[in-house]
């Protein structure tokens, strides 16, 4: 099937098979690595995207369901070289360790800050409820999410 | 890992997709937003031949308030329902139950249709809209019919559903005058999990305290999620009293039928369902809750 959309500022046509999932379509379509596969049902978050300024899961919502939107992913953070807030807060702070569970936290953290560009630390724990981390705690990655809301 | 190859078909109107649905060969299912059935494709449970999917089917994804009634498309998501200013205003039992769902990434795919349409004891929001006295608006071969959302789980995971009928809508009329809901739920586990038992309960209170309307919803105390009827026929008329409370509980805990699985054991789901309907009750009389 044909596919058309925007990804990461750019219009992207394509071809993908009608049983593949954003996930595959990102990752082996279109050779962006950054969408991580985790669980591969919707748990861990680490294939978090946007759609449209909304998280969404890339394992779980169909390929075709992204016709006509608008995706980001971790390779559209940065803008014209410059990397977004939060990715210079993750930095700044160490708020990752392994780094594989990132790129989805960054992506809900910057859903969060588009819907609510001064969240509590409760709300940035809520948005962030379904991204798992087994090595950071959380700490450090909720203070960047707050960090990166304070400087904009 | 990919998902076994299927053939994906979408249709542009409910009366096509019916068609499809009904013409195919091998397992066929509808698809919404996929947070449930992509997820057991990926498991193995299920392995269906081709998927109908609902999404270029226009008007679907409506929230309306008409006659006083709300109608929620089938396919209106999770996150639409709960930063709806009408569905908060009017129906915040809803609102609040619909925000418990999983976590964000995941409601803002998954659809209040979807939801019903899978029949899951542990839903969130099912609780919610049999308090509500909701009704489920089906189109099938046959035409359209509307189910009380109290006579649409028919069993474990099963909705009263014929093989080709859609649901289309959520109606959900206004709540009684003065009435007070909230929705519980109880995860030992983690704060996204889905609820071990998730309890809503709308009551309506006279000037002297008494009850005249109570309704409890729960949700995996039973194969289906249910009404605790017995329970609310021990309030109405009644003073809503800590004993009251505490008596509605201890029947709802008895009239409940829950099952065991990894989460938790039946008994326990039982002990749970008697500690959160009082808490719950209470916390609407005193209006820490709702």
């Amino acid at each position: 099937m044909t596919l058309s959309f925007t990804l990461n500022g750019q219009p992207c046509a394509t071809e993908a098979p009608e049983h593949w999932t954003v996930l595959d379509l990102l990752r082996d379509g279109l050779g962006l690595m950054g969408t991580k596969y985790g669980c591969g049902e919707g748990v861990c978050g680490t294939c978090t995207v946007l759609a449209d300024g909304r998280p969404i899961r890339a394992c779980l919502v169909l390929a075709a369901h992204v016709r006509g939107r608008t995706l980001v992913t971790v390779e559209g953070l940065e803008l014209d070289g410059r990397l977004d807030p939060i990715q210079t807060a993750f930095a700044e702070r160490g708020a990752a360790q392994c780094g594989y569970c990132t790129p989805g936290i960054m992506l809900a953290a910057k859903a969060l800050l588009l819907e609510n560009p001064s969240p509590s630390e409760h709300e940035v724990r809520e948005a962030l409820s379904g991204n798992l981390c087994r090595c950071t705690g959380y700490t450090k990655i909720v203070e960047a999410v707050l960090a990166a809301a304070g400087s904009r | 890992m990919r998902l076994q190859p299927f053939r994906l078909l979408e249709p542009e109107s409910l009366p096509e997709a019916i068609e499809a649905l009904g013409r195919l060969d091998g397992e066929a299912r509808l698809v919404a937003g996929g947070t449930a059935l992509v997820a057991m494709m990926r498991l193995g449970l299920v392995k269906p031949d081709r998927l109908v999917s609902l999404h270029r089917v226009p008007g679907l994804s409506r929230i309306r308030v008409d006659g006083g009634a709300l109608e929620l498309g089938a396919m209106t998501t999770h996150a639409d329902i709960e930063r709806s200013r009408a569905v908060r205003d009017g129906w915040p039992l809803l609102a609040e139950a619909v925000h418990r769902v999983a976590t964000p990434a995941i409601r803002t795919s998954g659809t209040i249709g979807g939801n019903l349409a899978y029949a899951e004891a542990a839903s969130d929001p099912a609780p919610a809209l049999l308090c509500l006295n909701a009704e489920v608006q089906v189109v099938g071969s046959k035409g359209e019919r509307a189910i009380p959302v109290t006579r649409f789980f028919r069993g474990f995971y099963e909705a009263a559903l014929e093989p080709n009928e859609i649901v289309a809508a959520v109606r959900v009329p206004t709540p009684p005058a003065g009435a007070r809901g909230g929705y519980v739920k109880f995860t030992p586990r983690s704060a996204e999990d889905k609820p071990l038992v998730g309890v809503a309960a709308l009551v309506a209170l006279d000037a002297s305290g008494r009850c005249v309307e109570a309704r409890i919803g729960l949700g995996g105390a039973a194969p289906t999620p249910i009404r605790a009827e017995r329970a609310e026929h021990l309030l109405r008329g009644e003073p809503l009293t800590d004993s009251a409370a505490r008596a509605a509980a201890e029947t709802a805990a008895a009239e409940a039928d829950p099952l065991s699985d990894l989460m938790g054991s039946a008994d326990y789901r039982r002990e749970m369902i008697r500690v959160w309907v009082r808490r719950l009750l209470i916390g609407l009389r005193d209006g820490t809750r709702g």
